[in-house]
């Protein structure tokens, strides 16, 4: 089995779980008493989607590597692993709240409870280390959608 | 507020229903997994599927099993060997088997499984083998 060469480093990425567990708690909490905060939403699915193409864009992470690493903040944690699970995780998390984006004036519960789903996920692997996207990823792969790695 | 409280009671509702399905699928997958032979060796031992992409099997499955001792683990990458893979039903990574002398499946964990319950499944496969060669 190949072993992964490349090193990632987790803080980053429990770094990026906690903006998107936060920003979506803020937006749906705060929504309620001020309408506007939901403009949090389709500004969370822009920054996981460039983030997912152009990693120098993900907001949460550069926030890491600029800010908290630094400054001793958060202590890195490398770890031999692979980014693309990752890094389609995080994509399919920007897709499912850019939808919610879409639903969330014409029908807003569907909006919200989509929002609410992507940060139910982004928590459950920031709490347990399960990664639903990773899983759907490794799904993708072995039925050859995505080309596995030599 | 009417709004945040339907979508609550919606995701409430969607995780419930994927909790459950998981379930089911995990117990369909085990009865079908249970009993698929690999090959045989002289101790119980264990299947451990794993691939590249799955970082909870380097972050905690690899650290449980090399907690085990002194215990074969044939690790199988579930992507490359599909075969092995389809034969234990492995839909999701980690998969752990504990594996009978004989070639056997005896106790199939899908997810994460922790060192003292692959050590209490161990100890049954040890069992039940000592109860085999004395019967």
């Amino acid at each position: 089995m190949s072993t992964p060469t490349t090193v990632v480093d987790h803080s980053a990425l429990k770094v990026n779980q906690t903006g998107i567990v936060a920003t979506v708690l803020v937006a749906f909490i705060g929504g309620i008493v001020f309408q506007p905060l939901l403009v949090l939403i389709p500004l969370l699915a822009i920054v996981l989607l460039l983030g997912t193409f152009a990693p120098q864009l993900a907001l949460f992470k550069q926030i890491y590597f600029k800010v908290l690493k630094p400054r001793g903040i958060v202590q890195p944690r490398p770890v031999l692993d692979r980014p693309e699970p990752h890094n389609f995780a995080q994509g399919l998390g920007g897709v499912f709240l850019a939808i919610a984006s879409l639903f969330l004036l014409p029908v807003p519960v569907i909006g919200l409870a989509l929002s609410l789903l992507v940060a139910v996920l982004a928590f459950v692997n920031l709490a347990f280390g399960y990664c639903v996207g990773c899983q759907i990823f490794f799904q993708l792969e072995r039925r050859g959608v995505l080309r596995a790695r030599a | 507020m009417s709004a945040q409280l339907w979508a609550l009671v919606a995701v409430g509702l969607i995780v419930l229903a994927a909790a459950s399905l998981e379930n089911l699928r995990s117990r369909r997958a085990r009865r079908l997994a249970v009993g698929a032979t690999a090959a045989p060796a002289q101790e119980p031992y264990i299947l451990y599927f794993t691939g590249d992409s799955c970082t909870v099997c380097r972050t905690h499955q690899e650290p449980a099993l090399a907690r085990l001792g002194a215990v074969r683990i044939d690790k199988v990458d579930a992507v490359a060997d599909r075969v092995l893979a389809d034969r234990f039903h492995v839909y999701t990574l980690p998969t752990t088997v504990v594996m009978a002398p004989d070639g056997r499946a005896l106790h199939v964990n899908y997810g994460y499984a922790a060192a003292p319950k692959l050590e209490r499944q161990l100890a049954d496969a040890r069992g039940r083998a000592l109860s085999a060669a004395t019967a």
